[in-house]
């Protein structure tokens, strides 16, 4: 006799058939054991306030008004705030190169420091059209290599960093639903090993 | 436990899966080592928001230093540079791009397939530089015929002798209205425009094109993370004997009988793999008399976004698919009839219509760019440049002294330059690029002429290059070694030219006609 007739002789049909109705139940809508559950899941800044990692206060002040000004709310599409870019650019600064945090801190500092000296005020204090001036290099011709003036060129990262941590957020996602094209879906290849 | 194998291949992209390919429904029993892993498509491969991301898209900070192709979407695909590191002179980048799984480059090709021509096989008969190749146009086109249909390449000919015919199929769409104007304006300029030439298909891999059929026959095996880090010589014949090589996952140690070699692990590994395979025969590499090896490394300079332009009536979103949308190319044009440029060889673009420029462009900020992004959604013209990068002797790889991998395996140092001959080349592409965009009514917002660095453009061709001569060369117009009968070398470290094709299609057809070579060869006991 086999080893498998062996053990349902044993247990007796009567005593598995308990076992195969939990497994399957008949008439109702329960999913079977062997089938995976899927969650709708969602993401940690959806719940939860991300802890700062990289500015000092002050520069993370200076960050919030330049995203405001590099990112207003559009045409029924969230702002640089509302999509949480400052805090976001606050964490992906934390882990990056030296030598781009260097010119991140740094622009953001002397951001403030011309504010103050040009305006008697805070960049974060400054209106739209007192911080004009100091945004001026946004509006020079686009070179292919990047200036060679500090400012100019941290302002042209910020521009470009800013929109992009705006447009793949999940709110700029969600308030784009219903939009003819899904925008931000891709591929995704996962780690292999 | 050992087998008893006919050709080991090394390398499963391209190159090593069109040799298996070949070889194998030959009735040739061939073992194939790979690198990198196996994937399963279905299953490593998902649908996901940038937003699920945990870097929204933007990639682990310093993950890439030189891979800019990566995206946080696809990250996994190319190859961890902190384990297979390599070097470059400090103020000379060199962008190695690599990725190392069952099917290599060609799971993420560009898929573009032009057949190289006798400006390039005849290069130095045209106007003097370099070497001619040891195999012609006519010889090759047998085996580009055979290529072509199985990789289901779609394009139009155009009886062009810089852009060879192909055995495709005919792409007979309709070309937008902006594409129609482009046209025109760029023929006043004698410059000519055809559609793009592709391998279409969802996948268009070795993986899904040559290596099942290749299995099915019974006569391939596959080992993965199989990193080969030397080739043994017999010292009394002078002919390759073995492989060695390293378990990825576990660094444990193999070594495997070779009868003959096919070794097509991409330009640069296969040649850093030869000069690393020293013995006392060969002191300065495998099959390295001549003291070619590593030399005459070029590839394409590409001018990412050379000319970018907005199409007027496109503005404010009134383009529509009747003005707005598709993509063509622009062959070679200069130097073919004895022009007097300030630059030899020449330049092809690739050319679409249709997207929304990079806000980089727009100088502006906030609204105003918002405002500006919304006007020009759809409306742009943009055209890439692709241009000849010269072969030159000083342009090499070489062992590093030091630095090896995460496997023990002595790295490579990348010497490359480009000069004022690809300058100028590149000036002139985006003079005349912006001149025939204007000349279709289109407004530039943005031109350059700037390279990307060495190696970006993934064509890094040569370092293993073929030719007549033994003492000028490492292979003859076989792709066999001079030096070494049973040693094969496949992919485009063979090359001798590069022209401004895209290479794969022709390092395709080199190795069907290597492959065949090596079965007559076999069939004549000449191995």
């Amino acid at each position: 006799m086999k080893r498998r007739s062996v053990f349902k002789s044993l247990l007796g049909a009567s005593a598995l058939a308990p076992v195969a109705a939990a497994q399957t139940p008949q008439g109702s809508n329960q999913p079977t054991a062997d089938d995976a559950a899927k969650f709708d899941l969602t993401t940690a800044d959806a719940v939860a306030t991300p802890r700062h990692k990289f500015f000092s206060p002050e520069q993370y002040q200076t960050l919030e008004r330049l995203c405001d000004l590099l990112g207003p709310a559009y045409n029924g599409k969230p702002s640089a705030k509302q999509a949480e870019a400052p805090q976001f650019l606050d964490f992906l600064l934390s882990k990056s190169p030296t030598e781009r945090q260097v010119l991140y801190a740094q622009g953001l500092n002397q951001l403030d420091i011309d504010a103050r000296l040009q305006k008697g005020k805070a960049f974060a204090a400054l209106s739209d059209g007192e911080a004009a001036g100091l945004l001026a290099p946004l509006k020079a011709k686009w070179t292919w290599k990047a200036p060679a003036e500090p400012m100019a060129r941290f302002l042209r990262e910020a521009k470009a960093d800013v929109m992009r941590a705006t447009v793949n957020s999940k709110v700029y996602a969600d308030a784009g639903a219903g939009l003819r094209r899904a925008t931000g879906v891709n591929t995704y290849w996962d780690v292999i090993d | 436990m050992q087998q008893d194998y006919d050709v080991v291949i090394i390398g499963s992209g391209a190159s090593g899966g069109m040799a298996a390919y070949t070889l194998c429904k030959a009735g040739v029993k061939c073992l194939m080592l790979e690198a990198g892993p196996m994937i399963d498509i279905a299953r490593h491969r998902t649908m996901k928001a940038v937003y699920e991301l945990p870097y929204r898209g933007f990639n682990e900070p310093g993950r890439f230093p030189h891979i800019t192709q990566a995206s946080e979407f696809d990250a996994n695909v190319w190859i961890d540079e902190k384990k297979n590191p390599y070097s470059y002179p400090e103020n000379d980048p060199y962008y190695w791009v690599r990725i190392r799984m069952v099917g290599g480059k060609t799971l993420r090709w560009g898929r573009a397939s032009w057949r190289l021509s006798n400006y390039e096989f005849k290069g130095k008969d045209h106007d003097g530089f370099g070497e001619n190749w040891p195999v012609t146009l006519e010889e090759l086109s047998p085996f580009y015929d055979r290529v072509e249909p199985l990789f289901r390449v779609a394009g139009k000919n155009e009886g062009w002798a810089q852009m060879p015919d192909g055995k495709i199929t005919l792409d007979e769409s309709r070309d937008s209205l902006s594409i129609q104007r482009f046209k025109a304006s760029a023929a006043k300029l004698g410059v000519p425009t055809t559609k793009p030439r592709r391998a279409t298909g969802t996948l268009a891999s070795s993986v899904n094109l040559l290596l099942p059929e290749a299995m099915a026959t019974g006569n391939l095996t596959i080992v993965p993370n199989a990193i080969v880090r030397e080739i043994g010589v017999d010292p009394k014949t002078g002919r390759v004997n073995a492989v060695h090589f390293l378990d990825r996952r576990n660094k444990r140690e193999y070594s495997v009988p070779a009868k003959a070699l096919m070794l097509g692990a991409s330009t640069l590994e296969s040649t850093r793999l030869l000069l690393n395979s020293r013995s006392r025969l060969f002191p300065n590499g495998l099959a390295n008399s001549s003291g070619v090896l590593g030399h005459y490394l070029f590839d394409q300079f590409y001018v990412k976004n050379t000319v970018v332009a907005i199409v007027p009536e496109a503005r404010g979103g009134k383009g529509g698919r009747t003005l707005m949308g598709g993509a063509g190319y622009i062959p070679r044009f200069r130097n073919l009839k004895g022009e007097k440029k300030n630059f030899i060889r020449g330049y092809a673009y690739d050319f679409g219509s249709g997207g929304t420029p990079n806000p980089e462009l727009l100088p502006a900020y906030g609204s105003d760019l918002m405002k500006a992004m919304d006007e020009l959604q759809g409306a742009a013209f943009t055209m890439t440049t692709m241009g000849e990068a010269l072969p030159r002797y000083e342009n090499k790889v070489s062992i590093h002294p030091t630095l090896k991998d995460a496997w023990g395996v002595p790295c490579l140092h990348i010497e490359q330059k480009y000069t004022e001959n690809e300058f100028n080349m590149a000036k002139d592409a985006m003079e005349t690029g912006a001149a025939a965009c204007e000349g279709a009514g289109f407004e530039v917002l943005a031109k350059h002429w700037e390279m990307v660095p060495p190696g970006e453009s993934i064509h890094e061709l040569g370092t293993c290059r073929m030719g007549a001569d033994p003492k000028k060369s490492v292979l003859n117009a076989f792709n066999q070694t001079h030096d070494v009968k049973n040693l094969f070398v496949i992919d485009g470290s063979a090359f001798v030219s590069g022209g401004v094709q895209n290479p794969t299609l022709t390092l395709l057809a080199l190795t069907v006609r290597a492959s065949e070579y090596l079965i007559d060869q076999k069939k004549k006991g000449q191995l």
